[in-house]
């Protein structure tokens, strides 16, 4: 299996995206992560998922977790109308955040190739270097990897060894 | 001088500045510092671990730790949130109201625990009701923090320097509360006044915002409520032992363990749980700490520096009780107050050795300049540092000015009031 048929395309944000656009990303894609664009708009970072969330629930409510509960519906609301103020950047630029450097693979790396790289650099999405041809960049994914791999060896779901 | 003195000298005062510009971890300074003690021979096995006052103080060490396992436990049943919902709702979200309420539950709760563990405790569930409010965050975190050095003032156990002069002077937990406690309150009193003058009057009453308040949910906060109920009577009884150490004679680091015990014993709580929120970095600071100060007190430096201070002082307690506390709080404001307070604790013990009964207000001269001085910078406590990051990490930047031209000032009327009580009281 070629990884290029296993690629697809992500949506790639870039430091300037708000929190809301983010999250509106994450949701519509069902993604566990978020490939950001450097200045030059090529994609270089991984932000997973949940972190992007905490840049819609304040730290206070993050580090107290308690006080999510005394909230009601109207401050609930608030929180997430806060969405659009908060941007990518400012996860790209604390500390607390693990953003990860984009993980690139060869086209013609083995599927086991990508699940070790991803398993060693923690990171769940890698961009396929090539094929020239492709306009836009292609990624593969965690769950399309291990997709591939379960699938291949009848391991899947419903499926025995 | 002997070479020995000199190079004893050389190592504390070198840890002093170490520890004060926070050039390196505070425990590794100190324990670095008594280990350069016992490669001088200033201080040997025998001296660390059981002289009383040229050892480590297991007292003040046992104390910190029964109280960090305590507030540990406590601080998961949602108390402190409850509370604070609470009383900004009996204010009816009137933003001065709020604050005022929320400076009188910081200062009582820093009575009866540590007041980085307060002002932890009390910062998130802050900044939610600032939020609410939609009120600036750093009025009410500043008043706080100061709230929390005045209130710990009160009690034995409410600021490290307290317990450490406790211990070194046998002094009791009632000792405290009948000394340091009327002060305090009318501290508090004149604090909430200036809280008015310098932040309150400028907070705007907004009836939408203040409803967002009302509409919080404040026993949602609490989760546990076996572990509430459990956790304050365990409190409840600890006081009571502290109260009536005269009658018991339980020393305060005894009942604070037992409470502890007690507590990880009714919760049912996993090993790890009880123990996750002690501060094993500070309880090895205390420690080194006192091993350092122990050399000096072996070296005869603390006996010839007493010498000196009972010549200076002759029979004239009052000055010289006048200068501990001003003086303290000069001092206090710059540099960590345990140090400072564990340095001079062997020296007072000493000037009060050579004049009695009447010498004896120098401790409360003492420690109310310690515990006072802590507020005139950010660095002036451990509890300012600690909320100062709190302030950085959630996006309202407290500088150290901000906070020093408001700390000198409240410092500079807290020591004014403070300096006739101890005349009245004891002269």
């Amino acid at each position: 299996m070629r990884l290029v048929d296993l690629a697809r395309n992500l949506p790639v944000v870039t430091r300037r995206t708000t929190a809301l656009e983010a999250a509106r990303r994450i949701a519509g894609d069902r993604l566990s992560a978020l490939v950001v664009a450097d200045e030059t708009g090529r994609p270089a970072f991984v932000v997973p998922a949940v972190d992007v969330l905490g840049l819609l629930i304040p730290l206070y409510l993050r580090e107290d977790t308690r006080l999510a509960g005394v909230l009601d519906e109207a401050a609930a609301d608030e929180l997430w109308s806060n969405a659009d103020r908060r941007t990518v950047g400012e996860l790209l630029d604390d500390d607390d955040v693990r953003v990860y450097d984009i993980l690139t693979v060869d086209a013609d790396a083995t599927l086991v190739e990508v699940a070790t790289l991803m398993a060693a650099q923690h990171t769940s999405i890698a961009l396929l270097d090539g094929p020239e041809a492709a306009e836009e960049p292609l990624f593969i994914t965690l769950p399309t990897v291990l997709d591939a791999a379960l699938t291949a060896r009848g391991m899947r779901g419903g499926q025995t060894a | 001088m002997t070479l020995q003195v000199i190079a004893g000298l050389v190592v504390f005062l070198g840890a002093y500045v170490l520890i004060a510009t926070e050039k390196a971890p505070r425990a590794t300074v100190a324990l670095t510092g008594g280990a350069l003690m016992v490669l001088l021979g200033a201080t040997d096995e025998a001296g660390i671990f059981f002289s009383e006052h040229a050892g480590i103080d297991w007292h003040v060490i046992f104390l910190l730790l029964g109280m960090m396992m305590i507030v540990g436990i406590l601080r998961q049943s949602g108390a402190f949130e409850f509370l604070a919902i609470w009383a900004a709702k009996r204010a009816k979200g009137r933003p001065f109201v709020v604050m005022a309420m929320l400076i009188v539950i910081t200062a009582v709760l820093s009575a009866a625990l540590d007041n980085v563990t307060t002002v932890l405790l009390i910062a998130p569930v802050t900044l939610l009701i600032a939020d609410q409010l939609a009120v600036p965050v750093v009025p009410f975190l500043i008043t706080q923090v100061m709230a929390s050095n005045i209130g710990g003032a009160a009690t034995l156990i409410g600021d490290p320097p307290n317990i450490i002069v406790a211990s070194r002077a046998n002094l009791t937990f009632v000792d405290f509360l009948v000394n340091m406690a009327p002060l305090v309150v009318l501290l508090m009193v004149v604090f909430l006044g200036l809280a008015w003058l310098l932040w309150g009057r400028k907070l705007s009453y907004d009836p939408e915002r203040a409803a967002r308040v009302m509409a919080l949910n404040e026993r949602e906060a609490i989760k546990d409520t076996r572990l509430l109920v459990t956790s304050v009577g365990v409190i409840g009884l600890v006081l009571l032992g502290f109260t009536l150490q005269g009658v018991t004679h339980l020393d305060p680091a005894v009942v604070a363990l037992l409470g502890a015990g007690l507590l990880a014993l009714l919760t049912r709580l996993e090993a790890r749980k009880v123990v996750a929120d002690v501060e094993w970095e500070t309880l090895l600071f205390f420690a080194g700490l006192f091993v350092m100060v122990g050399g000096l007190v072996n070296l005869g430096v603390i006996e010839q520096l007493g010498k000196a201070a009972t010549e200076a002082v002759g029979t004239n307690y009052a000055g010289a009780a006048v200068a501990l506390l001003v003086g303290s709080a000069a001092i206090s404001g710059i540099i960590d107050n345990i140090p400072y307070v564990a340095t001079m604790a062997p020296l007072v013990a000493g000037l009060v050795a050579a004049g009695g009964v009447a010498a004896e207000p120098l401790w409360w001269a003492l420690t109310i300049g310690a515990d006072l001085g802590g507020n005139a910078t950010a660095v002036g406590a451990s509890a300012n540092v600690v909320v100062l990051g709190i302030a950085r990490r959630y996006g309202a930047p407290i500088s150290f000015w901000e906070f020093t031209r408001y700390g000198l000032l409240v410092t500079a009327v807290t020591v004014a009031i403070s300096v006739p009580y101890v005349l009245l009281r004891y002269f």
